[in-house]
């Protein structure tokens, strides 16, 4: 506000406007002192005084010259000379009364005159009045005195109209001087209005040149407003609106006229968040808190005229205007980003779970083909042995390494599309270094001396034991070699292991591979780690690969958080390096043997009540010991082979519990329970897994999958029935049971346990049903050396069935294998070959006694 | 209204006093005493070759109206008693538009008609109640309520307030 501009004229009008007061107060008052100067000219309180001395004098002369006349005669009337008497008598009066005079001031200058005439009248009344005759006698005297009146009446006169003469000219000027300070005041007063009429005139101009260019500022503002891209709208503290741009139009829908003084939480507010509008303006009001005010960007759901709602970004300013506090809002329709955004997103969610399904796929795929493919291999081997025709036998020699080619590369995928979904779990266990290495070279050199290369270890002795996943350490190191061994020819191929402490407990394996084989040129040292790169293809034919190995090596290794890579020099040979950190262990300690459980006595299950039971199994052998277990303990028992067929029985009927297998193909047991706990009739029933893992962490493993209890497998009928006395008992949760130590072939107890449950035909039964598949899965663990998680699952599954029929020491051979194959003793199967075969022999062979007594 | 009011009550008392005025040129009864007031000119009521001569009784017949007022001539105020011009005039049947009084001095004034109105003026015969003498400016003093109304504080009233007023002339 230019207040030095305005206040200047401001204070000049007010100095104007006072002494214009001031003016005009002073000709109020002049005007009221010339009116009544005025009245006194206009209401002539007096008779002419010229005009009553002149006639007082007539009056005089007629008087005289009637007692003249009357002298002049004998006996002369004297009627006239009373009147004329008379009349003069009456005229004297006026001068005598004094009141005339008296108005006029001249009462002191007509006192002579006064005491004159008095004289005169006193004198000349008696006369007058009295009898004729006497009057005639006075006549002469009368005359005499008549006549000296006159001559002292006309000086006295003329006398007394100069005092008024003198008078008047001084009332006159007197007026003439009022009249002069009227005059005076007035003119002064018009100069005042002159300069008030110039200063509001200046003023005038002053406000014109303002409002114009405030016009002009404002149309200019109207206009960029008008055409912003953004959308405006200016609102009042009330949140009304006080203007509303053509952006604004677009984006709402609503006229500039339509939304003009209308309220914002009327307008454009969705009414779900009208509330929250109020209580921000009221809070503003109150407290003056702007939140939403020079606040930046923000982004809020608005709605249209047409019901619409949509996403805006907004930034809110305030000013305060001539009418109070407004708001000016900017306004951006982001309806089109947000959708956009949205559709990018959903479009990589999309691609991503494609990607998800795709490795799942693979994963899946994988598993799928490796179970028939372990059949064709089971296949080719029997065949294989009873072949006597040379040319068949090459055919089959060729079928079976082909297989055994299918299967490696069929592994190869499912591991790196596990590595891929972060499906790898990496075990953490302790394991000597230097006899697992040193079977990998052993295993190698056969191959290796076909081609006259030499392999040799060269490591240290004493070397700490380490944790880790030696299974997959074995796998990459393998894969080092057999690269090595598959390049070099008439060479040889050195393994060196270092371990370098790193103090507290930790160590960093420093491995290297290197030969003297035909090497790599630099450009592929950089590819050899990618997928599917094979630098020479006719080797990948008569040497088949997939190409996987390095980078199958690579993922591993950066799992395991260590770093892998090679050096070449073409012709010369290569060396591929491994560093991998890890947590060396105090050798002094030997792990823990697992303490023996105090074993419950088993309860007499007849008063036990009936119960509706699912048993899911993979194994036939098992679902049929376990379903005449549950007959014999007097239960109702269903049957599912796998944890599909588990989870959709579970779901259509209400089961009192579910005894459910761990590790089944197509769905293992955690999966169904989590299914079976998500919905239908049995997502409340007692599940309880059945397995034969008994690592602590497993079992914490089942119960965070939903499962109520564990029964290790093998189980006894007794074990079976505590459990599922808990079904109706559920606060006495059961431990889980342990096998019993033993070194029999066969376990007495349990095998009289099977044949009181089973009776002597569903003994047999069972008997011939294990025989029949243990064949089949021996077979298939001979074909599957070459995969150690193939053989690990084979194994599982032996132990599970040998426990099952009570073949203790073969499951406990099994068992064994299991864990050297889960802690990475890949080799263990094909060198514990001969005892597999030498165990299962023995326990078919008294398992078949015991039938057939 | 007013004026209406007292010219008809003038001229009922101008019918009882002079019974056959409408029929007869001289229908004003003859003066018995000294004449005081000659009326001539254009007037209809008349009692003597077309004028008027009023004495004492035939003025006191009329309609009587009195004021107090203080003038310029005379000290403190009187109370003056008499008839009012307009209602001698209306008594006389006068149809003039000017007046001219005239007085014992041979004093005279003209004045219209139009100027003659309820409030004056008075043709005062009696001031506090007595009889004026020619000393005292009587027998007849035409005067104005000078307090009452301010119209006649001015110079042409002054003037037109003749004494000793002896002869009316109503011209036509």
């Amino acid at each position: 506000m230019p207040s030095a501009l305005l206040s200047r004229p401001r204070y000049l009008r007010n100095v104007l406007c006072g002494l214009m007061v001031m003016a005009v107060g002073l000709l109020a008052v002049l005007s009221a002192e010339v009116r009544r100067e005025m009245r006194l000219f206009q209401e002539e309180p007096v008779d002419s005084i010229h005009w009553n001395l002149t006639q007082l004098e007539l009056d005089l002369v007629l008087l005289l010259s009637a007692a003249q006349l009357a002298q002049a005669q004998d006996d002369p009337p004297l009627d006239e000379l009373r009147k004329r008497f008379d009349l003069f008598y009456s005229r004297t009066d006026l001068v005598r009364s004094g009141a005339m005079f008296e108005r006029l001031d001249l009462e002191a200058a007509i006192r002579p005159l006064t005491a004159r005439l008095d004289g005169f009248l006193r004198h000349a009344t008696p006369l007058i009045d009295g009898s004729d005759a006497s009057l005639r006698a006075a006549l002469p005297a009368l005359v005499e005195d008549v006549q000296a009146l006159r001559m002292d009446l006309r000086s006295l006169s003329i006398r007394t109209v100069e005092q008024y003469a003198t008078q008047a000219d001084l009332r006159r000027a007197e007026l003439a001087r009022l009249l002069r300070q009227v005059a005076a005041t007035s003119a002064a007063l018009l100069l005042l209005l002159v300069a008030l009429l110039g200063s509001v005139l200046y003023l005038n101009r002053q406000a014109e040149r303002k409002t114009a260019e405030a016009l002009r500022v404002s149309s200019r503002l109207q206009a960029t407003v008008a055409t912003a891209l953004d959308g405006v709208i200016v609102a009042g503290l009330d949140g009304r609106v006080l203007d509303f741009n053509q952006a604004a139009e677009r984006i709402f829908g609503f006229s500039r006229d339509e939304a003009i003084g209308q309220g914002l939480d009327r307008l454009i507010i969705p009414a779900r968040h009208a509330a929250a509008h109020e209580a921000g303006m009221a809070r503003m009001q109150e407290t003056g808190n702007k939140r939403m005010v020079d606040g930046g960007r923000i982004q809020v759901t608005a709605i249209r005229k047409s019901g619409e709602e949509f996403p805006l970004e907004m930034s809110v300013t305030s000013n305060s205007g001539p009418d109070g506090m407004i708001f000016i809002a900017f306004m951006r329709d982001i309806s089109e980003p947000v959708a956009n955004e949205r559709a990018l997103l959903a479009a990589r969610d999309k691609a991503l779970a494609a990607e998800q399904a795709k490795t799942n796929f693979l994963a899946v795929m994988s598993h799928e083909m490796r179970t028939p493919l372990n059949g064709v291999i089971a296949a080719i081997e029997i065949v294989a042995r009873k072949a006597v025709d040379p040319s068949q036998a090459k055919f089959i020699r060729l079928a079976q390494s082909s297989a055994k080619q299918l299967l490696r590369h069929v592994n190869d995928v499912l591991d790196i599309s596990k590595v891929e979904a972060g499906h790898l779990a990496l075990s953490d266990s302790p394991f000597e270094l230097e006899p697992m290495l040193a079977s990998l070279v052993d295993v190698l050199r056969p191959v290796a001396a076909k081609k006259a290369t030499k392999i040799e270890l060269d490591i240290g002795t004493g070397l700490p034991l380490v944790r880790g996943d030696s299974f997959r350490l074995g796998q990459i190191v393998q894969n080092l070699l057999s690269n090595a061994v598959k390049f070099t020819a008439g060479g040889k191929v050195v393994l060196k292991a270092v371990l370098h402490p790193q103090g507290a407990g930790m160590a960093l394996l420093d491995l290297s591979v290197t030969d003297s084989g035909i090497g790599i040129a630099p450009e592929d040292l950089e590819r050899i780690f990618e997928d599917f790169v094979m630098l020479d293809p006719s080797y990948g034919r008569t040497d088949a690969g997939t190409g996987l190995g390095l980078p199958i090596s690579r993922r591993l290794t950066e799992a395991m958080g260590g770093q892998i890579g090679a050096e070449s020099e073409p012709g010369k040979g290569s060396r591929f390096w491994l560093r991998l950190p890890m947590p060396t262990v105090e050798r002094a300690a030997p792990p823990p043997a697992p303490a023996e459980p105090a074993r419950t006595t088993a309860r007499d299950g007849a008063d036990d009540p009936v119960l509706d039971l699912l048993v899911v199994e993979d194994n036939a052998t098992n679902r049929t010991v376990m379903e005449e277990m549950l007959r014999l303990l007097g239960h109702r028992a269903a049957l599912a082979v796998d944890g599909r067929e588990g989870v959709r029985k579970a779901r259509a009927h209400r089961y009192d519990a579910i005894l459910m297998d761990i590790s089944m193909p197509v769905m293992d047991g955690i999966t169904a329970t989590g299914l079976i706990r998500a919905e239908g009739l049995s997502k409340d029933s007692r599940i309880i897994a059945v397995t034969a893992h008994t690592m602590p962490e497993e079992l914490e493993r089942f119960r965070g999958a939903g499962m109520d209890d564990c029964l290790t497998k093998p189980m006894s009928i007794r074990d079976l029935a505590r459990t599922l006395a808990a079904v109706s008992a559920p606060s006495v949760p059961s431990p889980p049971a342990l096998p019993e130590p033993a070194d029999a072939v066969l376990d007495a107890p349990r095998i009289e346990e099977l044949r009181q449950a089973l009776g002597a035909e569903g003994m047999r039964r069972t008997v011939a049903q294990f025989l029949r598949d243990t064949t089949a899965t021996m077979e298939r663990l001979r074909s599957a050396a070459s995969s150690p998680l193939e053989a690990r699952a084979l194994c599982h599954e032996l132990a599970g069935a040998a426990a099952m029929v009570g073949a203790l020491r073969l499951h406990r051979h099994f068992a064994g294998l299991e864990a050297r194959l889960h802690d990475g003793d890949d080799n263990s199967v094909a060198a514990a070959q001969t005892d597999s075969d030498r165990l299962w022999a023995d326990a078919a062979a008294a398992l078949g006694g015991l039938t057939e007594a | 209204m007013n004026s209406l009011r007292r010219s008809g009550a003038a001229l009922m008392v101008a019918a009882a006093l002079f019974p056959a005025a409408a029929a007869r040129a001289d229908s004003l009864p003859a003066p018995q005493g000294e004449v005081i007031l000659t009326v001539s000119g254009a007037i209809t009521n008349t009692n003597d070759d077309g004028v008027a001569r009023l004495d004492m009784a035939l003025l006191d017949g009329l309609p009587r109206n009195s004021f107090a007022t203080s003038t310029i001539w005379t000290e403190g105020v009187d109370t003056y008693e008499g008839v009012l011009l307009t209602d001698l005039l209306d008594a006389l049947g006068a149809t003039g538009t000017n007046v001219l009084a005239k007085a014992l001095n041979d004093y005279e004034i003209t004045f219209p008609v139009a100027d003659v109105t309820d409030e004056g003026p008075l043709l005062a015969y009696r001031t506090n109640g007595k009889p004026m003498s020619i000393r005292e400016k009587g027998p007849i003093w035409m005067i104005f309520p000078y307090d009452d109304v301010e119209a006649f504080r001015t110079e042409q009233t002054y003037a037109r307030s003749i004494w000793q007023l002896d002869r009316i002339v109503v011209k036509p």
